[in-house]
């Protein structure tokens, strides 16, 4: 009896290995080995546009460069900018709408498929039609801009207003990712404590700044954790949009790396780069994690 | 009893509250405003005439309607082998995502391996999940070059298939947990097999989550850009790298433009209506179980 069912517990667990294999295999082979191979590269240096060119190793030379390459921490910096307008604007509109929608509102369907549209959007078509309708001629944004009374801009032509524009579409596409998880974390709080301040006579401001925010941290920093993420894998719509420019006054770290492996065919700069920008963004996700697992410790 | 007592509502803060509504709404409408437009302008923008595309001011309601930039796109720009490319690389990714998927979310959701392992497994695909795609796309590139892979639609189908697996895991996993235990030991005491089991019983019973799964598999797929653009050069350019090439304000064809545009987001939109209540599951999921 007990024999068997050993042997059962081993075909299960054998069956189990069989069935996860496929996706180890997918993960390793894109993933780990990547990773190893890029770092390998890393200590490279080899630009694959000359012809007959051989990888000369350099050791941590790359590494070194890439702290005072002023290209490289140019484009880090223009992220932490995009990444501090963006997501504090996106956060505080968020919330607010979560909570108008969460008031028991009428529509809310309809509400919802209109949120998603932007979201479901290819980025590379977002940023085509964005620059359709930043165009100076015949785009909408400047014809509405002066038929209410107000200047044209060149958006996608000046330095500021390039960055603007990105920010622009940055908040419309995301936007409602913030409003959806921070209302299905409204509505999952308990009500039972509101009614107790709504007794106790609580103000509105009262309630959100003592009850709302305290209950809903976990939530806040799944949500700001995902939205710093996705700011750094910015890509699709920033390149069709702007590619960088005007200069290089849009080009978030992600297009920066891209452009210097891909376009430059800088192997050893590329892959160096990539690993530190790994680096600061484990530093950053870890940081945000240990927060949220700390909140539920409670 | 108590909240009538609490809450006697004169007159005034009756107004007072639906005015309050009549704003909130005023304010929500707006915002649907803000975010539906550009896709509306997108959608008209492609049945417009030529002439009326650049009219100041702009056409907001049209008039008159053509077809006229489905043939160009189709009979001069021939983006049909692209359309046939995006739609074969998209189905075939979204198949094995699905399946390969399902089966580590099954045997992940099982109490078969140690807890330790498990814990270790779903950490590291957590992490796959975080990573910057960029970070791997020169390495990835060239394994892809070695291997002779480059202008292939294979290639792209082993790249989604790769990069989707984590979320498709993810997603999948809450969906078997959810299981009632009762379903699978009736099927062993029946003398079911592991895999008689996760075939005939389990993957019937987690269709939906399998239907959110797919749904977001295909979004991703069909709208990636990255190494679509990196790894195709001419056989195997799916759709949104032939539209990548109207960043140039050169080629001012934005009739064009708006048409491949519509073709990329119709079924998005036609899937997502349909099943807005799951994606706003998936989109929030985690985030709100913690």
């Amino acid at each position: 009896m007990k024999g068997a069912s050993l042997s059962y517990r081993q075909q299960e667990k054998r069956g189990v290995i069989l069935f996860l294999t496929p996706a180890i295999i997918v993960l390793l082979v894109t993933s780990v080995f990547p990773l190893i191979y890029s770092l390998a590269l890393s200590t490279f240096q080899w630009n694959m546009l000359m012809p007959l060119s051989a990888p000369k190793p350099v050791g941590l030379a790359n590494f070194a460069r890439a702290f005072v390459d002023v290209e490289f921490t140019g484009a880090l910096l223009r992220t932490v900018l995009y990444v501090v307008i963006a997501v504090p604007v996106e956060f505080v509109l968020g919330m607010a709408i979560a909570f108008l929608v969460t008031a028991r509102i009428r529509g809310l369907p309809a509400f919802r498929v209109a949120m998603l549209m932007p979201l479901m959007m290819t980025p590379v078509v977002v940023g085509v039609l964005w620059r359709f309708l930043f165009n100076p001629e015949y785009g909408v944004i400047d014809w509405l801009l002066q038929a209410f009374g107000g200047h044209a801009v060149t958006w996608l032509a000046g330095r500021a207003t390039a960055f603007a524009s990105i920010l622009i579409v940055e908040v419309w596409q995301q936007l409602p990712v913030v409003i959806f998880i921070l209302a299905a974390g409204i509505s999952s709080l308990p009500e039972g404590i509101f009614e107790a301040a709504d007794i106790d006579g609580a103000t509105r401001w009262q309630r959100f700044r003592l009850l709302t925010v305290p209950l809903l941290r976990p939530v806040i920093a799944v949500v700001l954790l995902l939205r710093i993420m996705d700011c750094f894998k910015v890509f699709d719509a920033l390149y069709t949009l702007t590619y960088g420019g005007p200069g290089s006054s849009t080009e978030l770290i992600s297009l920066f790396i891209y452009k210097q492996g891909l376009k430059f065919f800088q192997i050893g700069r590329a892959t160096s780069m990539s690993w530190l920008f790994l680096v600061v963004v484990f530093i950053v996700s870890i940081s945000f994690m240990r927060q949220v697992w700390k909140e539920q410790a409670y | 009893m108590e909240k009538h007592v609490v809450r006697q509502t004169s007159s005034a803060e009756r107004v007072q509250k639906q005015v309050g509504r009549g704003l909130a709404y005023a304010a929500i409408s707006a915002i649907c405003l803000v975010m539906i437009f550009p896709v509306y302008w997108l959608l008209i923008t492609a049945v417009k005439y030529g002439a009326d595309i650049p009219a100041s001011p702009p056409i907001f309601i049209p008039w008159r309607l053509t077809g006229e930039n489905f043939f160009n796109v189709f009979a001069k720009q021939g983006i049909g082998l692209n359309l046939f490319n995006s739609i074969v690389v998209t189905a075939l990714s979204v198949l094995f995502l699905v399946l390969i998927g399902s089966m580590a979310a099954y045997a992940l959701s099982k109490q078969a391996l140690s807890r330790r392992t498990t814990k270790g497994i779903l950490i590291w695909i957590l992490i796959t999940r975080i990573f910057p795609p960029v970070t791997t796309i020169i390495p990835y590139f060239m394994i892809i070059k070695l291997l002779g892979l480059i202008d292939t639609r294979a290639s792209l189908v082993l790249t989604y298939v790769s990069y989707g697996l984590p979320f498709a895991i993810w997603l999948l996993l809450g969906f078997f947990q959810e299981l009632p235990k009762e379903i699978e030991e009736a099927a062993i005491v029946e003398g079911y097999t592991l895999s008689q089991r996760f075939f005939y019983i389990l993957l019937p019973l987690t269709l939906p989550g399998i239907a959110v799964t797919a749904i977001f598999m295909f979004i991703y797929a069909w709208n990636e850009f990255m190494f679509a653009t990196t790894l195709t050069t001419l056989k195997a350019k799916t759709l949104p790298v032939v539209i990548s090439s109207f960043m140039s304000d050169k080629y001012l064809d934005w009739g064009s433009m708006a048409t491949m545009g519509t073709l990329m987001i119709v079924p998005i939109i036609v899937f997502s209506v349909f099943s807005q209540k799951y994606l706003v599951r998936g989109l929030t999921f985690g985030a709100v179980k913690g």
